[in-house]
């Protein structure tokens, strides 16, 4: 009831003396709050279920016809059908997914941040149900319809999703599948998912060594951050020369913090040595063969450090604690390039586990918390990955579990 | 002492222009000694012309020499570059000299030949470290210094000089093989955790698993606070030193580095100690695993001086190596008297593996012997400073590195740091009395890091300052290009670290600072840079009992990286019998073995795998194993660790290495319960009010509001994070949407089909407003909202307060239509999800 009274003082405070008869209309609000409050703790029926189903995941209420088709499901046990419903609506993609996706996109982690290529990709995945294991890999890239009469895709700029945004293009029905090969000019295999879209890039290879793009996806795709995945005991052979061995003269913050994180995170960025962000052209840059100068600055922090001499990759954390982390055992666990280590990546239990902890939260509006939550997220990891990784699957299965009782 | 005074000098008078020859060339090979030296002898040719006080010496005198001229050119060179340095009483002369208790007498003065040949004996020009005489003094015979070390550099600073340019190229490093040395014992870790469940983990659990634990809010590995004792017992294994519980981690971190002590860190950390020295206790000493494959072991100081640095040092007029290691002086080594040697006050430490930790204090010179910076600049015109530094941070700004100064205003010379940048203050006739303006270098370029650097600033008439990082010109082009120094004042003092008046601290390590009176070439700086700073060893590890091969060992080029660390690099299988080959010899998973225990982290070479095979193996060099270099950290210090390494192969011995699977993760407490509703966040509430009113959210009109109040709506769910700043963008928005669709006579008509806007609306009339935004916004039939007759109710009432009289007519009745609208669509019942 604070929050109501907090309502209430909000327009009081909004609506001058002279315009107090709006004031009273604060009552409605503050009544209309109340009566939510009280009524969110009795138990809910298919309706009331419905229409959580549908807020959760459209961001938006149903209208009449939807709750009562959804409704009519949940009565007949066929609660992923109304969960299914609901995402027939625009607002889950064009609202829900977009919001969603956004802060995955850039250094900052906010959501206020324009659509791009990265976020629209993936709406596009998820609507068209494309196996959600192919994101850190695939060649692939959704752009906008080209009856909208919209401008291109372009390597250099935002333009297109920035069109479509400020349209208010339906993102259900106005994007369409390409190819980044196509629509960019990087060879298929230089093609890696969304990490080769431009925003990524123009987020993640711009400057720097490469790292942040490592780490991000590490971030946003196996729900962990570097000081979650450190550790101090794999060989520090393949760490770059510009990491200090020895930072400010004390040796003992390179052994017991950066090569925790470092041991494991380069042999693994040199995934990316071939790629870079031109900012002055605006759009990411591909050497095939050619080790990008990023990779070798700083030379003389460390000269006998590691030298990168292609884009070869391995995943040190296949032994010790992160192997914990569940990688797939039919997979080499090395290889050449972003497009490879994206799979490595993407096939882990630990990317399953995040896409399901993601859902759940956005979802059901807390992180999974208790025996239940977890039970219910590992059953989800089994569907999701059951149905081939489709994202609609994961959205529906949250959604009906914390659809109320 | 006064080079061109004494019967030494009369008696080459009568050598001639065939002596001043000689002379000239010594200095062109050995630097300013013999300039000097040649410069006083001219003088004197010159015949009648008064003799030249030479400034530098310092040394107590001694009788006049009497004896015979130098027979040729190498003896005069020991004369003016050893022999004057040593001569005197308080040096070897006090004994060494003619007459004197030694039995060899190269100090002597009464034939500089006899005191030649004698020298002779105890020299090693090829490498002047070597030699005898320094070895000999370095090891405390009649140091005249407070530092026996300071003593053996001079003298080997001075033997260098002798030998001139032959002691600097091509030295090769004689191995020598190390004393065969078995691996000692030590205490490994049980494989059962209850050891450390009953000592340690109460502590590290009670204080540490607020971040320690996999199921903290902010995780933090590694995870030895686990709520799961095996999970935390696996992660705190590199924490914990069994052999030297004060050394542990876990331990340092609180007491040294005051690491969220739970009360006062001291006590905190004994508290600590004392428990890993409980649990050390209770695991036995054992000798290593016999099933490992091991190398025979050795110290560093077992290894061979890797003393190869070709420094460029002719023209060094100061040079502090920072040897010494302890006590309160830093020891000006160029062997140029007077010696400036720095008086070190304020927190400074001494750093292992030679340097100077500066934390706040400097390290400072007397004015009287930092003139001899001035004198002798100023007669060349120019100058360089050269620093083998480790900047702390790349943070700090005004911090004076090294100086030549009086205080803030006034100065020679400094080198300083500013963040990323370096500054090089220079005085000169075109820049002001505090060598301002300044050259800085780019922002941009990131110069300066926190790592070891090596950076020199050169002067010259022409060109000005330069500045070089790691060997390479910044090209940052000084401005006031050059100019003369004639305004220098000879009353500054030389400082390291910090403003003479201590107010501009630069915190870091410095490892070497040379002074050179001559503008540096970009080639002279790179041969130092390549030369590299601080003590080297080649250490040789035995594996002539693991493979079919005479005298094998693995060769690493070791140094004492810092205090905490070694740096352990170029990794080379070599034989010292020339005539062995490895015929093919499999080398794999090697690690580097401390104090008889496997190191944990920085083993580099677990990945290699290589085969050493004779096309590849030379007698000479060996063959390389790898390119890559590694810190191991330092447990008892350089004396005493005693190093090994272990092969998972080696020719035909093997050792399978597999590592344990880690303990499942524990499961997580469960979170404390949170609300089971939430909030519509920004967009949603945009494109539910679209939704709501048919408006679309690309009209200009509520587009322009929504951008103004897009970030003050609700950005996160949390319900708890509800503030009054949401509710007032909620209304905004409401209205901006309700004022667009009632303005709209389509839109209107179509949502609230009926309703006639020009007529008289009365309280209990506005149904057909009504019912639809129920509909639309809150919907019906659901006991999760409020009941449709309720809201109903509220905003009919609302209509009754907006209209005077309960009766609203002509364009009030849109007015409060908008307001009934705005009440529908942004409230509570519409915000919550």
């Amino acid at each position: 009831m604070e929050h109501a009274m907090n309502t209430m003082n909000i327009l009081d405070a909004k609506r001058s003396a002279r315009q107090q008869p709006c004031v009273r209309a604060v009552s409605v609000l503050l009544a209309a709050l109340a009566m939510v409050v009280t009524a969110s703790g009795a138990a809910a029926g298919p309706r009331e279920q419905a229409k959580r189903i549908h807020d959760r995941i459209a961001g938006v209420p149903p209208s009449a016809a939807t709750l009562d088709a959804m409704a009519t499901d949940i009565t007949a046990g066929r609660p992923q059908d109304a969960a299914l419903l609901a995402m027939d609506a625009s607002a889950f993609y064009t609202v829900t997914l977009k919001n969603f996706v956004t802060p995955w996109t850039n250094r900052d982690q906010t959501v206020f941040a324009p659509l791009n290529d990265y976020t629209a990709t993936v709406i596009g995945m998820v609507r068209d149900d494309v196996p959600f294991n192919t994101v850190l890999s695939a060649d692939l890239v959704y752009v906008g319809n080209s009856s909208l009469g919209l401008p291109a895709y372009s390597v250099a700029n935002n333009d297109l999703y920035d069109q479509m945004e400020s349209q208010g293009i339906d993102l259900k029905t106005g994007l369409v599948s390409s190819t980044q090969s196509a629509v960019t000019g990087l060879p298929p295999n230089a093609t890696a998912g969304v990490i080769t879209t431009r925003a990524a890039a123009q987020a993640f290879f711009v400057a720097g060594t490469n790292r942040a793009m490592f780490r991000f996806t590490l971030m946003n795709h196996l729900c962990r951050d570097l000081e979650q995945v450190q550790d101090t005991t794999r060989p520090p052979d393949r760490i770059r020369q510009d990491v200090a061995r020895s930072p400010g003269g004390d040796s003992r913050i390179f052994l017991n913090s950066c090569i925790g994180c470092h041991s494991g995170m380069d042999p693994m960025a040199q995934a990316f040595a071939y790629y870079n962000f031109d900012s002055t052209a605006g759009q990411i840059v591909y050497t095939a063969g050619t080790v990008q100068p990023k990779y070798t600055i700083n030379m003389d922090n460390f000269k006998p450090g590691f030298v990168t001499p292609d884009d070869h990759w391995d995943n040190r954390w296949r032994q010790g604690p992160n192997q914990l982390l569940g990688w797939d055992a039919n997979l080499a666990g090395s290889g050449n390039g972003a497009k490879s280590l994206g799979a490595e990546l993407a096939a882990s239990d630990a990317f399953a586990h995040c896409q399901e902890e993601k859902v759940f939260k956005n979802v059901c509006l807390r992180a999974p918390g208790n025996a239940a939550d977890r039970s219910q997220v590992n059953s989800m990891v089994a569907s999701f990955k059951s149905s081939n990784y489709k994202m609609k699957q994961v959205f529906a299965d949250a959604a009906v579990y914390c659809m109320g009782d | 002492m006064n080079l061109a005074t004494g019967s030494s000098l009369d008696s080459m008078k009568t050598r001639g222009t065939g002596v001043r020859a000689v002379f000239g060339a010594l200095a062109q090979r050995t630097g300013w000694l013999p300039v000097l030296a040649f410069l006083a002898l001219a003088a004197g040719c010159g015949g009648g012309a008064s003799t030249v006080v030479n400034p530098i010496v310092d040394v107590p005198a001694v009788p006049d020499y009497i004896g015979p001229a130098p027979a040729n050119a190498d003896v005069q060179a020991f004369k003016i570059n050893l022999w004057q340095n040593i001569k005197a009483n308080n040096r070897c002369g006090a004994c060494h000299a003619a007459g004197g208790t030694a039995p060899i007498l190269f100090a002597r003065n009464d034939d500089i030949n006899l005191a030649y040949q004698d020298a002779n004996g105890v020299v090693n020009l090829t490498q002047p470290d070597q030699s005898r005489m320094v070895i000999k003094v370095g090891g405390g015979h009649n140091c005249w210094l407070s530092s026996n070390q300071a003593c053996a550099d001079i003298l080997t600073t001075w033997i260098t000089n002798w030998a001139g340019a032959a002691a600097g190229g091509g030295r090769q490093i004689q191995l020598v093989a190390p004393p065969d040395k078995t691996v000692g014992s030590t205490r490994n870790f049980p494989v059962d955790s209850s050891a450390f469940a009953s000592t340690v983990y109460p502590i590290v659990r009670q204080y540490c698993s607020r971040c320690h634990q996999a199921a903290s809010q902010t995780p933090q590995q590694p995870y030895f606070a686990s709520s799961d004792v095996d999970t935390a017992y696996a992660a705190v294994k590199t924490k914990i030193n069994l052999d030297n519980p004060a050394q542990s981690r876990l331990v340092l971190r609180l007491r040294e580095e005051f690491h969220n002590c739970w009360s006062d860190c001291a006590a905190n950390s004994d508290t600590m100690e004392a428990a890993i020295t409980t649990m050390a206790g209770m695991v036995p000493v054992t000798q290593i695993d016999p099933a490992l494959v091991v190398s025979k072991a050795l110290t560093l100081y077992d290894g061979t001086v890797a003393s190869g640095g070709n420094r460029f040092d002719n023209n060094v007029i100061a040079l502090y190596e920072f040897k010494t290691g302890n006590g309160s002086t830093a020891f000006d080594t160029s062997g140029v008297e007077p010696a400036a040697n720095l008086t070190i006050s304020g927190n400074v430490e001494w750093v292992g593996g030679w340097g100077l930790n500066i934390k706040g204090g400097k390290a400072q010179a007397t004015t009287t012997a930092s003139k001899k910076l001035y004198d002798m600049i100023k007669s060349t015109g120019e100058y360089s400073i050269e620093a083998w530094i480790a900047p702390a941070n790349v943070a700090q700004e005004n911090a004076y590195i090294v100086s030549y100064s009086g205080g803030t205003m006034a100065r020679n010379f400094t080198l300083a740091q500013t963040m990323y940048q370096y500054d090089a203050f220079g005085r000169s006739s075109n820049t002001d009395a505090n060598g301002q303006p300044e050259l800085i270098t780019a922002a941009a370029d990131r110069d300066a890091q926190a790592a070891l650097q090596h950076v020199v600033v050169t002067f010259d008439p022409v060109n000005g300052r330069r500045v070089y990082v790691n060997g390479v010109n910044t090209n940052d082009a000084d401005a006031q290009k050059g100019g003369t120094l004639g305004d220098w004042d000879d009353t500054f003092a030389f400082v390291v670290g910090n403003e003479v008046s201590s107010n501009r601290s630069w915190t870091g390590v410095v490892k070497l600072v040379a002074i050179h009176n001559r503008a540096l070439t970009e080639e002279q700086i790179n041969q130092n840079f390549q030369a590299g700073v601080g003590e080297r060893y080649f250490m040789l590890f035995n594996v002539s009992q693991l493979i079919n091969v005479p005298q094998s060992y693995i060769e690493f080029e070791v140094s004492q990286y810092d205090s905490y660390g070694y740096l352990f690099n170029k990794p080379t299988f070599i034989s010292l019998d020339p005539n062995a080959m490895p015929g093919n010899i499999t080398i794999k998973g090697m690690r580097i073995g401390v104090n008889g225990a496997e190191g944990k982290v920085g083993q580099a070479y677990i990945p290699l795998n290589k085969s050493v095979v004779d096309a590849q193996y030379t007698a000479l060099d060996g063959e390389r194993l790898s390119n890559i270099g590694t810190v191991i950290g330092l447990e008892k210090g350089p004396a005493t660790d005693l190093f090994f390494l272990t092969f998972e192969q080696i020719g035909t011995n093997t050792h399978s290495v597999i590592e344990a699977a880690p303990p499942a993760p524990p499961t997580p407490a469960d979170n404390p319960p949170v609300s089971d509703v939430g909030l519509h966040t920004f967009e949603e509430v945009n494109a539910a009010m679209s939704q709501a009113t048919t408006v679309p959210t690309t009209n200009a009109s509520v587009d322009a509001t929504y951008q103004t109040v897009k970030q003050q709506l609700p950005t996160s769910v949390n319900i708890e994070g509800f503030v009054s700043a949401h509710q007032v963008g909620v209304a905004q928005l409401a209205i901006s949407y309700c004022s667009t669709l009632v303005n709209d006579t389509t839109k209107r008509t179509a949502l609230f089909p009926g309703f006639d806007f020009s007529a008289t609306l009365t309280s209990g009339g506005g149904d057909l407003v009504i019912n639809p935004l129920i509909s639309r916004a809150i919907g019906t039939g659901l006991a999760s909202q409020p009941s449709a007759t309720a809201v109903h109710d509220e905003l009919d009432n609302l209509i009754g307060r907006l209209c005077p009289g309960s009766t609203c007519t002509g364009t009030r009745t849109a007015t409060v239509v908008k307001a009934v609208c705005a009440a529908a669509i942004g409230n509570g019942a519409t915000l919550i999800k």
